[in-house]
């Protein structure tokens, strides 16, 4: 069961404005996620949703605490280590689509495969299989330009998916997204999920994304008030701990 | 990929690409151009020392030069003249007796060098003849007649036809006069020398002199201007009690500016470097501060530093190879139409040209030999300027970079 835990975040803490008036964007979190699990992480604005994903993906370090990724402890990684970490273990979906505009939508899945050394056949076949997977065969060759804001998304997610991480962090995916991209954006992710059994976490403050999720924890002034199972069942993936 | 985003990157804003090439581009045409003009005017200035000043090589007595005394005489020169002039790399030799005097008029009086010649010779050695702006040249059956330079007789406010008399110390060092009659005024490239070099015949001077045969000088043109070590070793050999001297040796300065010619170049190049340096950095930073959001993504993503400074790095490659061959075409093309038709410069002051010996019309030359370090220093300085921005953006945080 030990060996299932993906994320272990073990009474982390993050301050701003140490100096001055500090102000705790993440205040003595615990938290762990297994392996395969569509988690939301939901909470009001400047909650620190956002700070603790950054903890988590090692984009930043906390104060205090331990982070720590299948058993490794992330946070006495140096800056380098961790880019390195990040990209073996760890997928990334960003709010505003964060694509890199000069490259295609398929160089942009690739260009991930090809920083981990991926060779070129395998990277053809992995972004064959996730262009199909996110139902965006045909553009292949478009810029992030020429899609839509749904179609950006989806492509990050099979970035995100392309090298197979542990885990997925989406930082608001759904936020700037009509309601039908929105659902379908987390048609793919929750089929990803289930198909490839790679965790999702994802800050969220959409009611369509926490009606998906099969865990739901709630974040209040950086602390974790609550972490159940999803009320909703409408799509038959409920069944969180605690 | 890197190369693929690199490439594509500086198209993003093609306008500002599109300054930084061209930035380059003139950086580049303005070190070509610099160092044509000068290989131009230094090209030209050794003509004019060589051909129009004191040719090749220059023979004389070990101590003539010393003081310049006319007892001093090459006394066997019609045998040495005949010895060089067989000499298969000699072109022309030339006599002159040589000594220096008093030219005085009416109304003043100047020192000057007064250079006995030999004419049909002098008008091929230092082509006298072409220099000639007012009167004639010598009547072969007169005497006593003289050319002086324009300078000179700007100063001495003689014109053709007027009088002078020259007063100088014979071989005897009994001071010697002659009365002399203007036949022409010339002007050459080096205003200092026109106005202390007069010119009169060889016989003229050497019967003041009381030199009855052999002169002072032999003055060498030689078929190829790469013979003169060979030749000057050779005339040491055959005439070791003589002083045999190369122009580089009678023109010192000339030798210099020729030696530090390629240094002020560079010097004025790394000045024009500096200005696009700073063009660069200026450009390379705003294109990394305007990407903050996105390198910071892509670093978040595992995109490592060596990767990031990569990018920028050959962003500004790539400026630099686009820019390259304008900078190059366009300083050949310059080059070479001015190198036909010539670059007047008389604007900038034709007396101030000509009081530091150079001609007004430079036809400046495609510095070939030296396009490899101009392109080293252009590639390098615009290298050495992508550094700052790609460090800014290897030391961004990801964190902090999508914030923004």
């Amino acid at each position: 069961m030990i060996m299932n835990t993906v994320i272990d975040a073990h009474n982390i803490s993050k301050v701003y404005n140490k100096e001055t008036i500090p102000v705790y964007a993440v205040n003595n979190v615990h938290l762990h996620i297994e392996r395969g699990e569509f988690t939301a992480l939901v909470g009001p604005s400047g909650s620190g949703k956002t700070t603790l994903l950054n903890l988590i993906g090692g984009l930043d370090k906390p104060d205090d605490g331990q982070v720590r990724i299948n058993g490794l402890d992330i946070t006495g990684l140096s800056a380098d280590q961790l880019i390195d970490f990040r990209l073996k273990n760890i997928g990334f979906v960003f709010q505003s689509f964060n694509l890199i505009p000069v490259l295609t939508a398929k160089e942009n899945v690739e260009f991930i495969m090809q920083l981990q050394g991926v060779e070129r056949s395998k990277r053809d076949a992995r972004v064959k299989q996730l262009f199909d997977q996110i139902e965006m065969a045909d553009k292949l060759d478009s810029r992030p330009a020429q899609l839509s804001g749904g179609q950006q998304q989806r492509v990050a997610v099979a970035r995100a998916l392309a090298t197979k991480p542990q885990f997925v962090l989406a930082d608001e995916p759904t936020a700037n997204l009509d309601s039908q991209s929105a659902a379908n954006l987390l048609d793919i992710m929750a089929k990803l999920n289930k198909e490839e059994q790679i965790t999702f976490l994802f800050s969220t403050h959409d009611q369509r994304v926490i009606d998906r999720a099969r865990r739901v924890i709630t974040l209040v002034d950086g602390k974790i008030t609550s972490d159940t199972a999803a009320v909703s069942t409408k799509h038959g993936h409920a069944g969180g701990k605690k | 990929m890197i190369f693929i985003m690199a490439w594509r990157n500086i198209w993003r804003n093609k306008m500002r690409s599109m300054v930084i090439i061209l930035s380059i581009a003139v950086g580049l045409f303005a070190g070509i151009a610099v160092l044509a003009l000068y290989k131009g005017m230094m090209k030209s200035r050794v003509r004019t020392v060589i051909d129009a000043e004191v040719g090749h090589l220059q023979l004389h007595d070990i101590n003539f030069k010393k003081d310049y005394e006319p007892k001093f005489v090459l006394t066997d020169g019609a045998s040495i003249l005949k010895t060089v002039s067989s000499m298969p790399a000699v072109k022309l030799a030339a006599p002159r007796s040589i000594t220096t005097g008093m030219l005085s008029t009416t109304t003043g009086s100047a020192g000057v060098q007064i250079n006995g010649v030999v004419p049909q010779l002098e008008y091929e050695a230092s082509q006298l003849k072409k220099k000639i702006v007012a009167g004639k040249v010598f009547d072969p059956v007169k005497n006593n007649e003289i050319m002086i330079g324009q300078k000179l007789a700007k100063k001495m406010k003689l014109k053709v036809r007027s009088k002078l008399v020259l007063t100088f110390t014979d071989t005897a060092s009994n001071m010697v006069s002659g009365a002399f009659r203007v036949t022409a005024i010339y002007k050459s490239d080096n205003t200092p020398l026109d106005e202390k070099n007069v010119y009169i015949t060889m016989t003229d001077l050497n019967a003041l002199l009381g030199i009855s045969s052999g002169f002072h000088e032999v003055m060498l043109l030689l078929k190829n201007d790469e013979d003169v070590n060979k030749v000057q070793q050779e005339l040491k050999q055959l005439f070791p009690a003589y002083q045999v001297e190369s122009w580089r040796e009678i023109s010192p300065e000339t030798d210099f500016m020729v030696k530090t010619t390629d240094q002020y170049a560079y010097i004025i190049m790394v000045i024009i470097m500096f200005a696009l340096a700073f063009g660069i950095v200026n450009t390379m930073l705003m294109a990394v501060l305007e990407r903050t959001r996105e390198i910071g993504m892509m670093m978040a993503l595992g995109t490592n530093r060596v990767r990031v400074f990569a990018l920028i790095f050959l962003e500004t490659v790539f400026l630099t190879l686009a820019g390259t061959p304008i900078g190059i075409l366009t300083g050949w093309g310059t080059s070479a139409y001015f190198n036909k038709h010539g670059l007047d410069l008389s604007g900038m002051g034709r007396d101030m040209m000509g009081s530091f010996g150079f001609g007004t019309m430079i036809y400046p030359e495609f510095p070939a030999d030296k396009l490899l370090v101009v392109m080293l220093i252009v590639t390098g300085t615009a290298i050495f300027s992508c550094l700052f921005p790609a460090i800014k953006a290897v030391k961004l945080r990801p964190v902090e970079a999508l914030r923004r």
